[in-house]
């Protein structure tokens, strides 16, 4: 079976890399100490059989599954996991993302052949979802000693359903069925994979994956464009699968700290003059939702409040005049104390992120501003724009299975603040709900309050929700995906004919 | 006193040295340039890495001071141009890895690739120039001579573009899954795109020295063979061919970006594009260099060779 990627990773070590694209092939290579059920977003045992949390939040203690080993051989236990949680926070190993996932451990300690702990040092509500993401499966001890974090991505070996088997940089990533395996998780229905062997290849061109598909170079590729994925499942050779991806929409943080959009009466303008639901039809046809709170509907639904503004343009109009902001001299742009509302837009150039930009940048053109687009190629020249501050919206979404997501958005000491927004109430409430690790409800109801805050001060524009577009042969059965939306479980796949 | 017979090498001494200096002059500039354009422009290498993660302010800064972004750029700078004397290119900022070998491992793709589309380049291109001279003034003549400009405007990403889509219509037609578009088409595509300047100064050098008084001479002398004709008449149109087809060379092997990304294959080409967006800085400045010494060799190549063709050049220098 051949399955399409679309990102060629520059490095593939999951506990050292970052990209979403490595997960696709690497969550088959590798189990997790938990899983997270796909349907009900509960964590569920993987490699730990059970565990438990101190009342204080600051012990999670797990049981081990003892039956397991490594496509190695190297028997998986409480050592094994010590030493991966050892590789991924070595300072000289510039971990990119698993790192952080593990917040504020401070010690992974061995209590047994089969039982360790993690000891933090304050609560931290997120660590089961990390645990279950790919970035922190668990690895042979024995080859991460044996390559080293530089040559490690090569040989990787884990304890999953299907084994590693090569790897060349932009070329291709082969995995072959594991024979042995029998300790899957509940998610799975199949117990063993059934396709022997899986090539995945890259196809970063946008235009060249319906082809490719088409062709017959590959069964199953993701991140179609939406008219091809529309026009390639009218055809009965091929399925088209959506997949929300959760965590924050497509977003443009609104800055407070620069005029105008430091009152928050212009910010409430500029989001009520734009027809979100027109946007993402024109630009995803009917296959995206749009988006209305700083998080995604998928998986995080019950955070989110029912009612939402409306586009209304006409209010927009009469907010910005409340504000200040009229146009005297009938050149169709606004002004306050001889200043022009003069905006700027900063986007990234990937995904439909200028897209959207273009439109919205119509619609407070239409309010009576003056907009200038900017676009950043990448991501350091986005973080640079966004340093200067020198801007009044700017887009930038990551993707998460935690709420907790929110937190380098929208604190004042966040790394990814954005909207520059300072308010105590914000960083209090995200901090409580980080740590509230026992109930729940409470923490449910902090999140609640906490998007209900961010909505009502308009910090954030949000525009989408991500749908991955995901189109197969149509006699692949089978297609389903983890929690985070961008992973296949590869062992369930089976061809019908 | 240098006796008289040795005067020509020693000429071709002085140029070859006089090239490498150059060279070596030009690649220190592209480097110097792209250190600093690339820190200035690219924005915050750490950004980048951290770009997919949930990392706090006190990460970041951790990972900057174990990269040694945080000394100051000028001394950044002396760092890297020491190491690069001794050679080492450094390590890539996302694995770890010496640059040096993530280069050698993509450099047969580009190789396998430059050196097929050149071949192609070069066949289809003096055949078209040839005939676009030869018959100037016929039919196939001015098609050939039409076909050069043409392929000449074609952007790489179109031809690329439609020629994955005729293989597709092919193997609907035929019911034969299309292997992986692997080698062959983008070396078809590389060849199209390289054969249009060839050509066209295949065709103006041959013009020229068709209407020459020595081709003339030996017309009216009663060499009516066409062959030995275009023999005599086609040396001293080479030497601008040869410069072109070295800086075609030259580009091919420093990397094809676009013919890579359309047809999904391994290169250098998409390596430098990824390693600048990424700002992987180390792979992109050893890219640099190696292409700044790869033109230059050419050049010093290409100027042997014009010199070997004609004997003038060797007295004049």
């Amino acid at each position: 079976m051949k399955y399409g990627l679309t990102l060629a990773p520059s490095g593939l070590d999951p506990h050292l890399n970052a990209s979403a694209e490595l997960g696709i092939p690497l969550s088959s290579v590798y189990d997790t100490l938990v899983f997270r059920d796909p349907d009900s977003g509960d964590v569920i045992p993987g490699l730990a059989e059970s565990w438990k949390v101190s009342p204080d939040g600051l012990i999670y203690s797990f049981q081990l599954r003892s039956d397991v080993h490594f496509h190695d051989g190297t028997a998986f236990d409480a050592d094994a996991v010590r030493e991966n949680i050892a590789y991924v926070t070595d300072p000289d190993n510039h971990s990119q993302k698993a790192a952080s996932l593990l917040g504020p451990l401070a010690e992974v300690s061995v209590l047994g052949p089969y039982q360790v702990a993690f000891q933090l040092s304050e609560p931290y509500a997120p660590l089961l979802d990390s645990l279950s993401q790919v970035y922190l499966g668990m690895a042979s001890p024995s080859a991460l000693r044996q390559w080293g974090p530089a040559e490690y991505q090569f040989h990787q070996v884990g304890t999953g359903p299907y084994k590693f088997i090569e790897y060349i940089p932009n070329e291709h990533i082969v995995l072959e069925r594991n024979e042995d395996y029998n300790w899957g998780p509940s998610i799975y229905t199949h117990r063993q994979a059934t396709i022997d062997r899986i090539e995945f290849r890259f196809f970063e061109n946008e235009a060249t994956r319906s082809i490719a598909l088409e062709s017959g170079q590959v069964d199953v590729i993701g991140e179609v464009p939406f008219r091809e994925a529309e026009r390639l499942a009218s055809s009965s050779r091929f399925v088209l699968v959506p997949v929300p991806i959760p965590g924050q929409p497509m977003q443009f943080f609104l800055n407070t700290k620069r005029a105008p959009t430091d009152d928050p009466l212009v910010r409430q303008a500029l989001t009520l003059a734009v027809n979100r639901p027109g946007i993402v039809e024109t630009l995803f046809g009917s296959t995206s939702p749009p988006a209305f709170g700083p998080l995604s509907a998928a998986l995080f639904e019950p955070l989110l409040p029912e009612t939402h503004p409306e586009y209304d343009p006409a209010q927009a109009s009469q907010l910005l005049e409340q504000a200040g902001w009229i146009d005297l001299d009938g050149d169709g742009i606004r002004e306050k104390n001889g200043q022009d509302l003069k905006l700027v837009l900063v986007t990234p150039t990937w995904g439909a992120n200028p897209e959207a930009a273009q439109l919205i940048d119509v619609s407070w053109e239409i309010l009576g501003a003056n907009v200038e687009v900017v676009t950043a190629p990448a991501f350091g020249p986005l973080k640079e724009l966004q340093a200067s501050g020198e801007y009044h919206a700017i887009g930038l979404n990551f993707f998460g299975t935690d709420p907790d997501l929110l937190r380098p958005s929208f604190t004042s000491d966040g790394y990814y603040n954005w909207s520059q927004i300072d308010d105590p109430e914000l960083d209090q409430r995200l901090t409580a709900a980080a740590n509230e690790t026992n109930d729940t409800a409470a923490r449910t109801a902090l999140y609640q309050s906490t998007i209900e805050r961010i909505n009502t001060s308009y910090l954030v524009l949000p525009v989408r929700d991500y749908i991955n577009l995901v189109v197969a042969r149509s006699d692949l059965t089978g297609l389903r995906f983890s929690l985070q939306g961008w992973f296949p479980f590869l062992i369930d796949l089976e061809f019908s004919s | 006193m240098v006796p008289v017979l040795d005067r020509p090498r020693i000429q071709l001494l002085i140029v070859i040295s006089r090239r490498l200096i150059e060279g070596l002059l030009t690649a220190w500039a592209a480097v110097t340039l792209t250190f600093f354009a690339l820190r200035i422009a690219g924005g915050d290498p750490v950004a980048n890495l951290l770009s997919q993660g949930l990392a706090t302010v006190e990460q970041a800064a951790a990972l900057r001071q174990q990269l040694g972004l945080d000394r100051s750029l000028g001394s950044q700078y002396l760092v890297f141009l020491g190491n690069l004397l001794h050679g080492h290119f450094g390590q890539s900022l996302y694995t770890a890895r010496p640059v040096g070998r993530i280069i050698f491992e993509q450099l047969p793709y580009t190789m396998a690739l430059a050196i097929s589309g050149l071949l192609i380049a070069l066949v289809l291109g003096f055949s078209l120039g040839v005939l676009a001279a030869w018959r100037d003034r016929r039919l196939d003549g001015k098609t050939a001579s039409f076909i050069a400009n043409v392929s000449t405007a074609l952007p790489v990403a179109f031809t690329g573009i439609l020629i994955l889509y005729l293989a597709l219509r092919i193997s609907i037609a035929t019911g034969q899954p299309m292997a992986s578009p692997g080698f062959f088409l983008p070396s078809i595509v590389l060849g199209i795109a390289s054969m249009g300047p060839i050509g066209r100064v295949v065709q103006s050098g041959l013009r020229e020295s068709l209407q020459s008084e020595y081709i003339l001479a030996a017309r009216a002398r009663g060499i009516r063979n066409g062959f030995r004709l275009l023999w005599h008449a086609i040396r001293p149109a080479l030497p601008p061919v040869i410069s072109l087809v070295a800086l075609e060379a030259a580009y091919l092997f420093s990397g094809t970006v676009v013919t890579e990304t359309v047809f999904s294959r391994p290169g250098l080409g998409r390596l430098l594009v990824k390693s600048i967006l990424e700002g992987d800085f180390p792979i992109a400045q050893a890219l640099v260099v190696l292409a700044a010494l790869f033109y230059t060799f050419s050049h010093i190549l290409a100027d042997l060779a014009a010199i070997l063709l004609d004997p003038r050049r060797r007295r004049s220098g």
